[in-house]
């Protein structure tokens, strides 16, 4: 008892005698100081990210066909797609996963990549003054029918001159050598007078030259690439809470139809115009920038100023009148061109941006068409098949959902949401429907049995006659609908009503099962139990974690875990050696107190013990202050969160702010790596003070 | 010899001879040095600088090992004595005083003089406590208990240390030019309170000294020359020889 409080006040006391404790002590405080805020700062990441993953769309555990070529990667993988294999009957393999004791719920999915064609504004513009004509030849022409028509047709002579000015100016900057003499014919005739006077006498032939001339020469019509995911859809929202209804509905109980992501309808559906002053605002108020110093903010405001025609195009003559009223008022200015009102009202700087922003909403929004897809529209969907068709599914939106907290990431808005049946479709696999389809062929075409593969040439097939699959725009639809005849539209138009059974809709083709647990603590083990469980049934599965599903996401926190724990190890290593050397440094120093110890009779243990003592005194002490600012640092960033800064890190912070946390295990590995380094790094200085001899003690160096 | 008279021996040396390697040099620093030291003693080891008043005080102290011959200290043949047991002899038979006082720096006066004690483990808190203070006393420094070394003066720090070699209560106590670093009215003071010390408590002492009249103090003076034993003489003799040699 003595001897030990004896050591520990030599310790103590020697703590700060020396410079060279005190270097040890600064080395052991700054390590502890990072292990706790990094180590702290990680797992904080890692559980957000875990969370978010799991939370969108991985669940805690991902089944999958084994005979899959390419691994799960839910997020896409650096080739694209993986190549999966099909779980052919969804509805054996949901009790089948259920009945382990920590499954909650299994949803089914398959996710999938696919090229999605918004057509430009004029075409958009033409095909709804088509449908007008249409209506016409219909039902006959009304009052109502007639302005509507009007307005449309003012609306495409404005978006004419509109070009023909573009192109003359362009010419005249570009010395115009590239241009097709042919369309630039059009575009003249299209300007005519005569043009639009004969206009009512032949309305679809001049629509068509409009169609194919004119339109095309409008290069923003875009072709999209949308990633989805087909699943339950009511299992999914249940399973996953975080799920949350922006726009629109959800899609009915049992119904085809799509939830877009809002990331995605917001970043890809938005009018540019509109989303770069959203870019604008949120870099502003959320991370702090100024358009006065910030390239990119420049460059949005720039880029406003400069592309209006997103906006010019959208008015007809009416709409175009009233903006620039509003424009001219909003902006004092007696200027009557349009296009030079616009780019003065974007002309923005720090000090009128917030008001422009919601003048912009308040103004000027209600005249414009703000998004390229409304709720209740419906989406063509081209995909390839897994045998390489092109296939293409009408799929109505009904909504858009987000993720909670995760609103602003890329990544967890990397996924539209799709009921199975059109996944299924898409995918190429036979649903019930398209068996009813290719019946409905056999019968008219008179074949009697057709193969496997040739029904699903017939079915998927790109090019071949049978018109089967009804493709984008409506108006298409009326010329095909010749080849479907009125059997095939019916159907098609019965797909998008249909109500499916919760049998149906399980049971056919999924890509994976997303399996939430009750206890997530349990994950290793029941991932373990699930694949014994599918061996003894003759199942042939992959039971993968959310990390592996998650595919190269998964690995980023692990990787930056790793570079962590490198940084630490290799930090570690050098103060190992730093603090070998200063307490071989240290022992030298005191070799003749230690002789002394030694001559009036200290056994070679109690000096062991002495350096030992001291050693972990040192690391206790300093560690003990790195830890306590580390966790000062800490409950500082916890109260006032981490900025995610960019939105690729929302998904890592699960929100726009990291939240980190400070828990126990994050002190007691600091303590034990540090009290562990400096023990390491004092064995050899202290088994070389127990070979101080005594007669160390007779020096005369005083 | 005869065995009555080498058990009254604390220290028995018989031709001892101690070599230095010094590369492929060897140093005799003893060769065959023979002597007794009986308990109650109060020993000057005398010699020119080099003759192995050192070496010889080292190797009573057991702090080293002989080349060749015998040590026995308290009767026991050191040879045969395992480094743990010659490290329990020093504790508990042996006091050391050192030319350069060799304080721990961060200990208190009280707690530096307590140090054998906590090395021993045989006396309790309570106990230790009186006997600190009562050598304290002893050498005059009760006040300065709290004190740390370097608020000492040189003379009290050899105090402290005089103190810290008798706490044990050993039968022997070394010192090797205990007033070597001391000014000479301040060394005959030490060496006035070793004497004082030797008679009160039967201690038997042992020091190297330089100083003619430091050594005039001791009961006999051991003197050596180049490493061998020259004579033992009475204190009055060797100030004598002293004075003639002029040194
Ligand atoms: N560690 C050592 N290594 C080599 N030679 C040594 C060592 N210690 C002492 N010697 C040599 O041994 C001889 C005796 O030395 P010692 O220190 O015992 O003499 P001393 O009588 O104590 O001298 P001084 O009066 O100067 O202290 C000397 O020649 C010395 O050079
Ligand atoms: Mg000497």
């Amino acid at each position: 008892m003595g001897q030990l409080r004896l050591l520990l006040q030599v310790a103590f006391r020697n703590l700060f005698s020396s410079k060279i404790n005190l270097l040890i002590g600064g080395i052991i405080f700054f390590g502890t100081l990072l292990v706790v805020v990094g180590g702290a700062l990680m797992d904080s990441m890692d559980s957000a990210m875990s969370r978010s993953i799991i939370g969108s769309v991985a669940g805690h555990i991902q089944v999958y066909s084994d005979d899959s070529k390419d691994p799960l990667a839910l997020y896409g993988s650096m080739s694209g797609e993986p190549d999966l294999a099909a779980l052919d009957d969804f509805s054996q393999l949901r009790p089948f996963l259920e009945k382990h004791p920590n499954v909650k719920t299994v949803v089914p999915l398959g996710t999938s990549g696919a090229i999605v064609t918004s057509g430009n504004t004029v075409d958009l513009t033409l095909s709804n003054l088509r449908a007008l004509y249409k209506k016409r030849d219909e039902a006959g022409e009304t009052p109502e029918l007639r302005e509507s028509i009007d307005s449309v047709k003012g609306h495409v002579r404005q978006m004419v001159n509109l070009m023909a000015d573009q192109t003359a100016k362009s010419e005249q900057e570009l010395g115009g050598a590239q241009k097709d003499p042919a369309e630039v014919e059009a575009l003249a005739r299209a300007r005519t007078d005569a043009f639009w006077d004969a206009f009512e006498e032949a309305p679809y032939s001049a629509l068509e030259l409009l169609e194919n001339r004119i339109a095309p020469q409008i290069p923003d019509g875009d072709m999209l690439e949308l990633r989805y995911a087909g699943t339950d859809l009511d299992a999914f929202q249940r399973t996953f809470d975080r799920m949350e209804i922006v726009d629109g509905q959800p899609v009915p109980t049992g119904q085809r139809g799509m939830l877009l992501s809002k990331f995605f309808y917001e970043e890809f559906l938005k009018m540019k115009s509109a989303l770069r002053l959203d870019h604008i605002k949120q870099e502003r108020d959320l991370n702090q920038k100024t358009i006065a110093t910030d390239p990119d903010l420049q460059r949005w405001v720039k880029e406003n100023q400069t592309q209006t025609r997103e906006i010019i195009f959208q008015l007809d003559p009416v709409k175009t009148r009233k903006m620039v009223e509003r424009l001219q008022k909003l902006l004092g200015s007696q200027e009557p061109a349009l296009d030079k009102l616009l780019t003065q009202f974007f002309t923005t700087d720090d000090a009128n941006f917030d008001t422009r922003y919601a003048q912009f909403y308040s103004e000027l929004a209600p005249l414009l068409e703000l998004y390229r897809l409304r709720m209740g529209d419906v989406l063509t969907i081209t995909a390839f098949t897994r045998t390489g068709y092109m296939q293409s599914v009408n799929v109505k939106v009904y909504g858009t959902y987000q993720f909670k907290g995760l609103e602003k990431s890329a990544m967890a808005g990397a996924l539209s949401l799709m009921d199975l049946m059109s996944f299924r479709d898409l995918y190429g696999y036979l649903t019930a429907d398209k068996k009813a389809e290719l019946a409905e062929i056999q019968k008219q075409s008179g074949v009697e049995a057709l193969s496997r593969d040739e029904a699903e040439e017939a079915l998927f097939g790109e090019a071949s006659d049978n018109e089967l699959v009804a493709e984008a725009t409506s108006s298409d639809v009326d010329d095909q609908a010749a080849f479907i005849g009125d059997q095939g539209a019916l159907t098609r138009e019965n797909l998008l009503q249909r109500v499916y059974t919760q049998q149906e809709i399980e049971q056919g083709v999924a890509l994976s099962a997303a399996v939430m647990l009750k206890d997530p603590e349990l994950l290793e083990q029941t991932m373990v139990e699930l694949r014994q469980a599918a061996k003894d049934a003759g199942l042939k599965l992959r039971v993968v974690s959310w990390q592996e599903a998650a595919g190269i996401i998964g690995q980023f926190v692990l990787l930056g875990k790793l570079v962590l724990y490198f940084a630490v190890f290799i930090i570690f290593v050098v103060a190992l050696v730093i603090i070998n050397n200063a307490m071989m440094m240290a022992t030298m120093q005191r070799v003749r107190e230690v002789g002394t110890m030694r001559a009036i009779g200290a056994q070679r243990s109690f000096i062991l013990g002495m350096v030992l003592v001291e050693t972990l005194v040192l690391g206790l002490v300093f560690g003990s202050a790195g830890s306590l600012v580390g966790s000062g640092i800490m409950a500082l960033l916890n109260s006032a969160g981490i900025p995610a800064g960019n939105e690729a890190l929302y998904f890592f912070f699960s929100g726009p702010r990291l939240f980190p946390t400070l828990s126990a295990s994050n002190l007691v590995a600091a303590f034990v790596i540090v009290l562990g380094v400096s023990a390491i790094s004092t064995l050899y200085p202290a088994f070389l003070a127990t070979r101080v001899s005594p007669l160390q003690a007779m020096q005369t160096d005083e | 010899m005869n065995p009555t008279a080498s058990q009254s021996s604390i220290v028995s040396i018989t031709n001892v001879t101690k070599d230095y390697t010094l590369g492929k040099v060897v140093v005799p620093a003893l060769r065959g040095v023979d002597l007794e030291v009986h308990a109650g003693e109060f020993i000057s080891i005398a010699g020119p600088s080099g003759s192995g008043k050192t070496t010889l005080l080292n190797l009573i102290g057991c702090v080293d090992t002989a080349t060749g011959g015998v040590v026995r200290v308290a009767g026991q043949d050191t040879k045969q004595l395992t480094e743990r047991q010659l490290t329990n002899l020093r504790l508990n038979t042996i006091g050391f005083i050192f030319q350069s006082f060799n304080l721990v720096q961060v200990l208190s006066v009280f707690q530096n003089v307590e140090f054998p004690l906590l090395l021993q483990r045989k006396l309790d808190k309570a106990q230790r406590r009186e006997r600190v203070m009562q050598l304290l006393e002893q050498v005059g420094l009760a006040s300065h208990a709290k004190h740390r070394p370097n608020e000492l003066s040189g003379g009290q720090r050899q105090r402290v240390a005089v103190a810290r070699a008798l706490v044990t209560r050993p039968q022997l106590v070394l010192a090797d030019e205990p007033t070597a670093n001391l000014d000479s009215v301040t060394g005959q003071n030490i060496i006035d309170l070793m004497k004082e010390l030797n008679q009160k408590e039967g201690t038997t002492f042992i020091f190297s000294t330089h100083d003619a009249k430091v050594m005039s103090h001791a009961n006999a003076v051991v003197r050596l020359a180049d490493g061998n034993f020259l004579d033992r003489i009475s204190a009055a003799e060797a100030s004598r020889a002293m004075a003639a040699g002029g040194h």
